[in-house]
């Protein structure tokens, strides 16, 4: 596995895709935070996270990831992952992500969901 | 909207009460909607909220990120209201403790003491009561880590108790280990039995490399090195890290591999010491790594020992189709043979060719190794001596073709000792040529007995090696014997040999048929229970 996370980006729309590859730790969440800021930004209002290439996060990342959660739904975005372990996904359940924000198993689930909540 | 610069105290205590109920209820980040009533309430053209975190200020709103520059915040904290630099400054308490402070910027002038006053009461329990919501908040996660912990514990256990891969074991208790402790990096390291590195995995960058974890005097609970970067760790320098926490992943008796993780983070970018907490955390998932490990590597002996039990199976069928199942009738000879297989079939070979002219040519073959590949040498063997037998004028001769066939064809570089004897009944004379095989024993009717040893090397060894024939004459009543190694080797408690001696001792002047049970009998009451690695062959040979 790399020994950072990278984060690459696309925007369809209203919603703007993230990709992640590698470990989501302190570094990791501060690039997922970066790139997600900057689209919003830009007037993205749905964010949809896919973690296909990660599977570690540690709660570092997770508390960023609530950061950027929060951030979404202040402006009244919503934010989705897809792509998830059953490790994250469960990580995320018990730590409360998926409380505020869908888990969908494939990509284009989870932009038809963040469209459908932003519409 | 703002009220005015110059609206009075009571004014401004009015517009803060009208906006308050407001800043509790409305949405968004509750430190922008207590700076937003603050603008309002005080008619100020700028607010800045301060937060304190510890001995740090922060700016609200802007996360860690939001660091103030050095003498931004005045140090120490004036008590009460004061003006600076043309900004109002309002420390924010609430029972009697800092949490923050508002600056007003562009109020030049503080307002009336007891409206200021309230203002800074006001605004400061909210603020006590945001970092209160906060600390509930952080406790709330804090508490939702110790529970992933315990879930990750009982997932692990579920995960591992079926996987018998040991790539993906290794990589599921790195993962989860790295992950719970907020590590950046860990490494974990299997050993085989001998103590070379069996795998190794890490994330982040090496903690430790497996070579020298092999050589690591690590003991059971574990080590926590906070100082890794100048002390070394249980007699080990680790590469690259700042503190680190190591455990041993062992079962009794034996230690299967270490599991290393690095630098814990913080939110901050600082590195964190590990805790007892932590290493207690990686000893558990040690632990349930250990059992699962021992349950695959058993798993993983099961299946080799049943592929060498298929082997073996396999083996004595190509062993029991290649042995004569009658033996020959010829005139003027009695016959007897008979060959004991061991569990871990050899390569043991005899078998009798009638010839014209009422001869008999016979051979008693040990083929070098065990299991298939000695089964197929056999084979080969077998297989060679039926093509040239009737092409060979001599007995030294089809010994040296079907060398020469071995040489050419067998599929693995083995060696076999061999008797091959060309007996004609009615003179007596017996041919032969011993490739390197075990003395044979001639039994002399009158008792005496007469060893016929190797003429030649055996068979396989040397490329164009050759062979003596040597012809000895059998007389009535004369009995030979060829036997192969199992029998003379064969071991008993105390580790002897049952030897030639032995043997020679039971050939006796009745029937080959006797003689050959009585053989078997006694090696088997002379090895008793001691299991027995090669196989037994006899052959006996009596001229009548």
């Amino acid at each position: 596995m790399s020994e950072s996370c990278k984060v690459s980006s696309e925007r369809r729309g209203d919603v703007a895709i993230l990709w992640t590859d590698g470990y989501i730790n302190n570094q990791g969440g501060e690039e997922i935070a970066r790139e997600a800021y900057v689209h919003l930004e830009q007037g993205a209002r749905g964010l949809v996270l896919n973690l296909e290439k990660t599977r570690i996060v540690n709660s570092i990342g997770i508390s960023i990831l609530i950061e950027v959660l929060e951030k979404v739904m202040d402006r009244k975005g919503a934010l989705a992952f897809c792509g998830l372990t059953p490790t994250i996904d469960k990580t995320f359940r018990i730590m409360g992500l998926a409380q505020y924000a869908e888990i969908y198993p494939t990509q284009e689930e989870a932009i038809r969901g963040v469209d459908a909540k932003t519409a | 909207m703002s009220a005015p610069a110059s609206t009075s105290a009571p004014a401004r205590i009015d517009e803060l009460w009208k906006r308050i109920g407001t800043v509790l209820a409305g949405d968004g980040p509750l430190s922008a909607r207590i700076a937003e009533a603050a603008l309002a309430a005080t008619g100020a053209r700028g607010v800045t909220l301060y937060f304190r975190e510890g001995e740090n200020w922060i700016r609200a709103g802007e996360g860690l990120s939001g660091g103030v520059e050095p003498g931004e915040i005045p140090e120490p904290m004036p008590p009460g209201i004061f003006h600076r630099e043309g900004d109002l400054w309002l420390p924010l308490r609430a029972e009697g403790e800092l949490h923050g402070a508002l600056r007003l910027l562009g109020l030049a002038a503080p307002g009336a003491p007891e409206s200021d006053a309230l203002l800074a009461f006001l605004l400061g329990s909210l603020v006590g009561a945001h970092r209160l919501a906060r600390q509930v908040r952080d406790a709330e996660f804090e508490l939702k880590a110790r529970l992933l912990e315990l879930e990750s514990l009982y997932d692990l256990g579920l995960s591992l108790g079926g996987q018998l891969d040991l790539s993906s074991l290794a990589d599921e208790v790195l993962f989860r280990s790295i992950s719970l402790t907020d590590a950046g990096k860990g490494t974990l390291v299997l050993f085989e039995e001998s103590g070379a590195v069996l795998l190794e995995r890490s994330v982040g960058g090496e903690v430790l490399a497996g070579r020298d974890a092999a050589a690591w005097t690590l003991p059971e609970e574990g080590v926590i090195n906070n100082l890794a970067a100048s002390v070394p760790t249980a007699g080990m320098q680790l590469a690259a890290c700042e503190k680190c926490l190591a455990v041993a992943i062992s079962v009794p008796g034996r230690r299967l591999g270490a599991l290393a993780v690095a630098d814990k983070e913080s939110r901050d970018g600082r590195v964190l010491d590990f805790t007892p907490t932590d290493a207690r955390l990686l000893s558990l998932f040690a632990n349930q790594a250990a059992a699962a490990i021992e349950t695959a590597r058993l798993h993983k002996d099961a299946i080799e020992k049943e592929r060498i039990e298929r082997e073996l199976e396999v083996a004595a069928s190509i062993q029991r189709q290649i042995l004569p199942r009658d033996l020959p009738v010829v005139a003027g000879l009695e016959i007897a043979a008979k060959n004991v297989p061991t569990r871990q079939v050899g390569g043991d070979y005899f078998d009798f060719f009638p010839l014209s002219g009422g001869r008999l040519a016979f051979l008693v073959a040990d083929v070098s190794g065990k299991g298939v590949p000695a089964a197929l040498l056999v084979s080969t063997v077998h297989a060679a001596v039926h093509l040239q037998i009737d092409e060979a004028k001599t007995v030294a001769e089809l010994i040296a073709r079907i060398d020469r066939h071995l040489q050419k064809y067998a599929a693995t570089r083995k060696f076999l000792t061999c008797f091959f004897g060309l007996i004609e009944p009615e003179s007596g004379t017996l041919r032969y040529v011993s490739a390197g095989h075990n003395p044979a024993l001639l039994r002399r009717a009158s008792g005496a007995i007469e060893q016929i040893k190797a003429t030649g090397v055996p068979m396989g060894m040397f490329p164009n090696a050759s062979w003596t024939e040597e012809i000895v004459t059998m007389e009535r009543g004369d009995l030979l014997c060829v036997y192969s190694d199992g029998i003379t080797e064969a071991l008993d408690a105390a580790d002897e040999e049952f030897g030639l001696d032995r043997l020679a001792r039971l050939m006796s002047a009745g029937a080959p048929g006797g003689i050959c049970g009585k053989v078997f009998e006694a090696v088997e009451a002379f090895a008793g229970d001691v299991a027995q690695y090669d196989d037994q062959t006899l052959l006996l040979l009596k001229r009548t």
